[in-house]
């Protein structure tokens, strides 16, 4: 936001190249290989959802999208909503990536009927070699990643490993870098 | 590092001149300073735990804590210094002594409740790198020339009032004199402050080799420091209000001037270096 934006009032949102989403298919790769830690089959997209007709037509219109594509690969959709108020489209499905594919298909779609802005994030499921569980979500707002990592407890995230996780990924995936901006989200149902 | 020493031995050497300029009385500073100077390394470890509150600990009262600690001398090839707890609710870490062998380790009640045994393990760490940097003992040195400063400062005044009726030309010089020192000690402060900057920056350093574990310090960095600067707990979902409607960049508190007086780093910097290390360790940097 330059100078005369500030003045005016004027609000111009930077929108974060799409394919930067894409990032996490490559870093899979490294996952897999390198840090033993596999898909748990299951990716969705949070998005607040408007009660307007035409939204909920881009929603469904989706659904079908997904599993007309997803009808090869058997990737499936769920949708359901959080004591938020958000809707959750979980995809699930064994390939990686037809998972992200998924998730791309419905972000663009909303994007594409203008409901941008309520995306929230993508969010992946994973686990390690000791079956636990950690996700990385990705904010479409800032278009990076952060890692995240629930840990035993009512409401307790294990920082330390989020932590480790960031350095090991390194490179491959764009992670965010202000920590403050690492909000946990509780109660994943993936 | 290097800079700091250099401009700390500047301080000295135009120390060193003033003094010669002083004339007689420097026999008497230089003899009132050594002696507060040995018992400052003798008893400030005992003076800063009294003043915290602190108190020793058997291994059968802690036996978690000497566990730690003693895993990390085992790692840190360290004699195993005393363990202290201070009653208090406030989180805090630090170690006293002249050198590893009379050294203290004190935690207080605050922090072993806030933190996990892994962060508590990377703040230990950090106190038995200053242990073994005998951090103590190189700051208590180069804050000497300091207090040789301050005392001719002192002495200045007290002289400076008794020749004044008798001989008018000595006057000036010991204006000059005053003057001098406390601009020697102004300046040595400031220097000091940027010397204990580095040395906390190396005790992290220490920190990191010794357990490991780079990632736990951070967070328990994170803890301790509050909750403005905090790995978030709020959920995204409830956060995203105010994100959607100002999209603000948080503001940055420039923190230049304030940074020449503190002791400690500023915490992104210190997390910063840690996250390096971290990524060097695990073979990304």
């Amino acid at each position: 936001m330059g100078l005369f934006d500030v003045i005016l009032g004027r609000r111009r949102l930077a929108r974060p190249a799409p394919d930067r989403l894409f990032a996490v298919s490559t870093a899979y790769v490294k996952f897999e290989t390198e840090l033993g830690i596999t898909s748990r089959g299951s990716a969705a997209i949070v998005f607040q959802p408007l009660s307007t007709a035409d939204f909920e037509a881009i929603v469904s219109e989706m659904e079908e999208v997904v599993k007309a594509t997803g009808g090869e690969s058997g990737v499936t959709v769920q949708s359901s909503d959080d004591p938020y108020g958000f809707r959750w489209l979980v995809l699930r499905g064994s390939a990686f990536d037809d998972l992200v594919v998924g998730i791309n298909a419905v972000s663009s779609s909303l994007e594409a009927g203008g409901y941008g802005e309520r995306l929230l994030c993508a969010v992946f499921a994973f686990q390690d070699r000791q079956q636990h569980v950690l996700y990385w979500i990705y904010n479409f707002k800032r278009g990076a990643y952060y890692p995240f990592v629930p840990a035993p407890g009512e409401q307790q995230r294990d920082t330390e490993r989020e932590l480790v996780l960031k350095a090991q990924v390194g490179a491959e995936l764009p992670v965010e870098q202000e920590l403050q901006r690492w909000f946990p989200l509780w109660g994943i149902p993936i | 590092m290097l800079l700091t020493l250099f401009l700390l031995g500047l301080v000295y050497a135009v120390l060193i001149g003033v003094l010669i300029a002083a004339g007689a009385g420097a026999v008497t500073i230089a003899v009132i300073a050594g002696v507060l100077f040995l018992v400052q390394f003798f008893t400030s470890d005992k003076i800063a735990l009294f003043s915290m509150g602190a108190r020793e600990v058997s291994p059968q009262e802690a036996p978690e804590l000497h566990a730690i600690v003693e895993r990390l001398c085992v790692q840190a090839n360290l004699p195993k210094p005393r363990v202290a707890i201070a009653q208090t609710a406030m989180p805090n870490a630090f170690a006293v002594g002249r050198s590893p062998r009379n050294a203290t380790v004190c935690v207080t009640t605050g922090i072993l409740n806030l933190l996990s045994p892994s962060e508590l393990e990377g703040v230990l760490g950090h106190e038995l790198s200053h242990v073994q940097n005998r951090d103590v003992l190189v700051m208590t040195l180069a804050s000497f020339f300091a207090s040789i400063a301050a005392f001719i400062t002192q002495m200045g005044f007290w002289f400076g009032g008794a020749f004044d009726e008798r001989d008018n030309n000595s006057g000036p010089a010991f204006i000059v004199v005053i003057l001098v020192s406390a601009l020697v000690y102004v300046i040595s402060w400031l220097l000091l402050q940027a010397l204990s900057r580095y040395r906390e920056f190396a005790a992290d350093r220490g920190s990191a080799i010794i357990t490991g574990r780079p990632s736990a310090l951070i967070s328990a960095l994170y803890k301790i420091s509050g909750q403005m600067q905090a790995i978030p707990q709020q959920d995204l979902r409830a956060a995203s209000g105010e994100l959607a409607a100002f999209y603000i960049v948080p503001p940055r508190a420039k923190q230049t001037l304030a940074s020449l007086f503190s002791t400690h780093p500023p915490l992104e910097a210190r997390v910063a270096a840690l996250q390096r290390l971290e990524a060097q360790l695990q073979g990304t940097a």
